[in-house]
C-alpha cells in the first residue's frame, strides 16, 4: 500500500515538472591534484595523491569541508578503505557546529559495534541500512548520496542501501536543509590505516528549474523558501514558470511564486548586477507579461518589471 | 474658516435636538460648547482605531461628530450604535463613500483611520475640499505621497495632525527637554526597537467578499487582489501592498521621540536586514533591523531590544547615547544614566516645551487658530521618510544611499521606482 502511495505521489511530482525530465549535470569537486574547493580542518588530514584524495590521519579533527554549502544534490564518488579504515561523508553540516548535519558512514568491518546503524551506508546513529552493502576492504566501491530535500538515499555500487525521510526521523527532523559537505579524516583506532576517494562529482539539483519549481509546492515551509532562493539564483528562466504558478489557485504556491518574482527583479535591478543578467530578466518579464492571462499576475509583473526599467 | 453657510444648519440641528428631547440641559450636562462653536468632524474608517477617533473627538466639548464612513456597512452600523450609546442625541450621518462627506460644506474636518494605502488620497481630496485632517499613522503608503500631501496642504492652507497620540504625553516632552538641555552631551547614537514582527497569517483560500463590504473600494488605489478575510480588517498591515507591517506601525510612535528631541538631519545611508514570514500569504517583515546614517548620528532599528540596561522591560523603546550619559525611554518611562548613577529626571532642567492639551484637542485648537498642531504634516513627513526607505532596503535586500535634499536615492533606479506607486484606475493622486 505504501509503495502505491509513494508511486502515485512520485507520478504527481513528475507531472508537475511539465513532464520534462531534468538531465542531471555533474561537476567535479576534486581535481586530483590539490585541495581546491576544499577547506581542511588542519593541514595534513587529507592529501591529493595521483588523482586520489587520501586520508591517513589518526584520531579526530582531520576533516575536510567543501567551500560552499549544498542543499539538494547527488554526490557520486568512489572510496576504498584499508583493513580497519574509518571515515565518512558529512552532509549539510555547519562547520562551527559539529552536531549539525549528519554523516554517511564508511567503515571497515572491524569494530564490535558495527551494527546496521553504524556500518557503511548508514546515516550514522540516525538511520540504519536496510540493504547492507559489501564491506570488503581494499577494493573500490562507488557511492551515491542523494539529498532530495527531506529524502536522503544512499547507494553503494548502484544498489540502494538506505532511504531516509528525515522529517520522520526524530533525531534528524530539526537539521538544517543546507550545509557543507565534508569527508571525515580517517580515525581508526590503529595507526597506518587510511581511506581513499576518487572521481568526486556532484550534481546541484537546485540548478534544475523543474526540481526547484516542485519545491515551491513543498509542504515544508523551509523547503519552499529554499526553492524560492534557488529560483532567484536561476533568474530569468524562472520568470515564466513562476508567473504560471502565481496565476494558479493554491495560495501557498501563489505566495511563494509571487515573492520569487519580486526577488528576481529586485536582484537584477541591483546597480552592481551584470548588464547581461538585467537584460535577460527584463526580456523574460516582457515575454511573460504578453503570454500570461491572469490580469492580477500581469499587473504584478508590470509593476515589478518597473524596477528594471521595463514599465508598462 | 468659511462659516457662513454652516450657521443655518447648525442652528437647525441644535434646535431640533432640544425639541426632540425637550431637555436643553443635555448640552451643558455633557460639557459641550454651543453648537455654533463646535468643529464638525467626520470619521472615515471605523476599525478599532477609527472608533477610538470617534470616541475621542466625541468627548471633546467643542466637537460634533457629523458623519461616519466605512466601506463595510456592518462596521458603520456598529460604530453608529456605539456613538449613540455615549451620545444618544447624535445625528451623525452614515456614508460608505468618503467622497460624499467631502461634498458637504458643513463639515470642517475629517479624521482618517483607513488602511495606509488610502491615507494620502483621502487627505489630499479633503484638503482640496477645504477640510482639515486628523490622519492615522503611518502618514502615507509611499514617500512620494507624502510630498504631494505637503504640497496640497500648503496650497490650501489646511491643518493636519498625524494620529501619533503618544506624542501628546508628558514623557516624550520631558525626554525632549532633557536631551535638548545638552546634559547628556551630544547624542551620537540612537537605538530604536519594537519587539515582535509581522505574522504570515497562513494560506487561506480566496473567497467572495461579503455583500456588506465594498471590497473594490477597500482596495481603492492598491492593486486589485481577490478577497480573503485576513487581507482586510485587522491584519491588512501585514501585507506590503497596503502597509509596512509591525515596523511601519510602530516606527512613527517611537521615532517620534527621537525627532522631537534631536530632529536628525542629513540621512544618507540606509541598510536593512530581515526576513519575511514563511508561514503565510502576508509578506511584511517577520523581523527587520535597519542601520541609518544621518549627519553626525547613527540610528539603529532592531526587532529585538538592544543590549542596553532596562531595554528588556520595554517592548518598544528609544535609547539615546551621548558623550556624558544615556537615556532610555518608552511611552511612559525614562531612565537616565550618567556614570554609575541612574535617575528618572533631572529636576534642574527647566520645563520649556509647551504641553499638549491632548492630541485631538491640539488638532481642534489648530483647526480654529489655523496654526499647525504638534504632529503637523511637515514634521510627520520628515519623521516618516526613514521608515519608507527602510522598507525599500528590506525589499531590495541591499544598502541604499540617499540624497536628502533631492529626496531620491543615489545610483539606484529600482529603489527610486519604489518611492511611489501608480494608483489603480480610476483612482489617481493629483500631481
Amino acid at each position: 500500500m505504501k509503495t502505491i502511495i509513494y508511486f502515485i505521489s512520485l507520478l504527481s511530482l513528475i507531472s508537475l515538472s511539465n513532464s520534462q525530465p531534468d538531465s542531471h549535470e555533474f561537476v567535479s569537486l576534486f581535481n586530483g591534484r590539490d585541495l581546491n574547493n576544499w577547506k581542511p580542518d588542519k593541514p595534513g588530514g587529507f592529501e591529493a595523491i595521483d588523482g586520489e584524495l587520501v586520508t591517513r590521519s589518526f584520531g579526530a579533527g582531520n576533516d575536510i569541508y567543501s567551500e560552499r554549502a549544498w542543499s539538494n544534490f547527488i554526490l557520486r564518488f568512489e572510496f576504498l578503505l584499508s583493513e580497519v579504515g574509518n571515515s565518512g561523508v558529512f552532509i549539510r553540516r555547519n562547520h562551527a557546529d559539529p552536531g549539525s548535519g549528519f554523516e554517511v558512514q564508511l567503515l571497515a568491518p572491524w569494530t564490535p559495534w558495527r551494527d546496521d546503524l553504524h556500518c557503511t551506508g548508514s546515516l550514522y546513529g540516525h538511520v540504519q541500512v536496510t540493504n547492507r552493502p559489501d564491506e570488503t576492504t581494499g577494493v573500490w566501491y562507488k557511492m551515491e548520496i542523494k539529498c532530495d530535500r527531506n529524502i536522503v538515499t544512499v547507494s553503494v555500487n548502484d544498489k540502494i542501501t538506505t532511504i531516509a525521510d528525515i522529517d520522520t526521523v526524530k533525531t534528524l527532523s530539526d537539521k538544517p536543509l543546507s550545509g557543507l559537505i565534508g569527508f571525515q579524516g580517517n580515525h581508526a583506532e590503529k595507526e597506518g590505516q587510511f581511506a581513499k576517494f576518487r572521481n568526486i562529482r556532484i550534481c546541484d539539483l537546485d540548478s534544475e528549474p523543474g526540481y526547484v519549481l516542485r519545491g515551491i509546492n513543498a509542504k515544508n515551509e523551509l523547503q519552499r523558501f529554499q526553492s524560492l532562493d534557488a529560483s532567484v539564483k536561476l533568474g530569468a528562466q524562472m520568470v515564466q514558470p513562476l508567473a504560471e504558478l502565481m496565476s494558479g489557485d493554491d495560495p501557498v504556491v501563489k505566495s511563494v511564486a509571487r515573492q520569487a518574482l519580486f526577488d528576481i527583479a529586485a536582484k537584477a535591478s541591483d546597480p552592481e548586477a551584470p548588464a547581461r543578467q538585467k537584460k535577460e530578466v527584463r526580456s523574460a518579464f516582457k515575454k511573460s507579461i504578453k503570454s500570461t492571462s491572469s490580469a492580477i499576475t500581469v499587473n504584478y509583473l508590470r509593476w515589478i518589471a518597473g524596477m528594471i526599467g521595463n514599465t508598462r | 474658516m468659511e462659516k457662513a453657510s454652516k450657521i443655518n444648519r447648525r442652528t437647525f440641528i441644535a434646535g431640533s435636538a432640544m425639541g426632540f428631547f425637550g431637555l436643553p440641559l443635555i448640552s451643558s450636562a455633557s460639557g459641550k460648547a454651543a453648537p455654533s462653536d463646535r468643529v464638525r468632524v467626520a470619521v472615515i474608517g471605523l476599525g478599532s482605531q477609527g472608533r477610538s477617533h470617534m470616541n475621542w473627538f466625541n468627548a471633546l466639548p467643542d466637537v460634533e461628530i457629523a458623519a461616519l464612513c466605512d466601506v463595510d456597512k456592518i462596521r458603520l452600523e456598529e460604530a453608529m450604535k456605539q456613538l449613540q450609546s455615549v451620545n444618544p442625541g447624535s445625528r451623525a450621518e452614515l456614508y460608505t463613500d468618503f467622497r460624499h462627506i467631502l461634498d458637504r460644506n458643513d463639515i470642517d474636518a475629517i479624521t482618517c483611520a483607513t488602511p495606509d494605502h488610502w491615507h494620502a488620497l483621502i487627505a489630499v481630496m479633503a484638503f482640496l475640499a477645504g477640510k482639515d485632517v486628523y490622519g492615522e499613522k503611518p502618514l502615507t503608503y509611499t514617500l512620494a505621497e507624502g510630498q504631494t500631501l505637503l504640497k496640497y496642504l500648503q496650497k490650501n492652507k489646511s491643518v493636519f495632525q498625524l494620529g501619533t497620540q503618544i506624542h501628546a504625553g508628558e514623557n516624550f516632552h520631558r525626554v525632549a527637554e532633557i536631551i535638548q538641555s545638552g546634559r547628556l552631551g551630544k547624542i551620537h547614537t540612537v537605538r530604536l526597537w519594537k519587539t515582535g514582527g509581522s505574522p504570515g497569517l497562513g494560506f487561506p483560500p480566496n473567497q467572495a467578499p461579503p455583500d456588506t463590504l465594498n471590497w473594490d473600494m477597500w482596495l481603492g488605489p492598491a492593486p486589485y487582489e481577490e478577497y480573503t478575510p485576513v487581507r482586510c480588517h485587522g491584519s491588512y498591515r501585514y501585507f506590503l501592498d497596503y502597509s509596512g507591517g509591525v515596523f511601519a506601525d510602530f516606527w512613527c510612535h517611537i521615532a517620534d521621540v527621537m525627532f522631537m528631541s534631536i530632529h536628525p538631519k542629513g540621512l544618507y545611508s540606509i541598510e536593512s536586514r530581515g526576513e519575511r514570514p514563511h508561514d503565510g500569504i502576508a509578506d511584511a517583515p517577520k523581523w527587520i533591523d535597519t542601520d541609518f546614517k544621518f549627519e553626525d548620528l547613527n540610528v539603529f532599528w532592531t526587532t529585538i531590544p538592544p543590549d542596553v540596561p532596562g531595554s528588556d522591560k520595554m517592548h518598544i523603546g528609544a535609547h539615546f547615547e551621548g558623550a556624558n550619559g544615556s537615556l532610555t525611554c518608552d511611552y511612559n518611562n525614562c531612565l537616565i544614566r550618567m556614570g554609575n548613577e541612574v535617575f528618572n529626571d533631572i529636576k534642574e532642567i527647566p520645563v520649556t516645551l509647551p504641553r499638549s492639551p491632548g492630541h485631538q484637542q491640539n488638532f481642534i485648537d489648530a483647526v480654529k487658530s489655523r496654526n499647525q498642531p504638534e504632529s503637523n504634516l511637515a514634521y510627520a513627513r520628515e519623521m516618516t521618510i526613514p521608515m519608507h526607505l527602510a522598507v525599500i532596503s528590506f525589499r531590495l535586500k541591499r544598502k541604499l544611499r540617499w540624497d536628502y535634499l533631492k529626496e531620491n536615492f543615489i545610483g539606484d533606479q529600482a529603489a527610486d521606482y519604489l518611492l511611489s506607486r501608480t494608483y489603480r484606475k480610476p483612482w489617481s493622486l493629483p500631481a
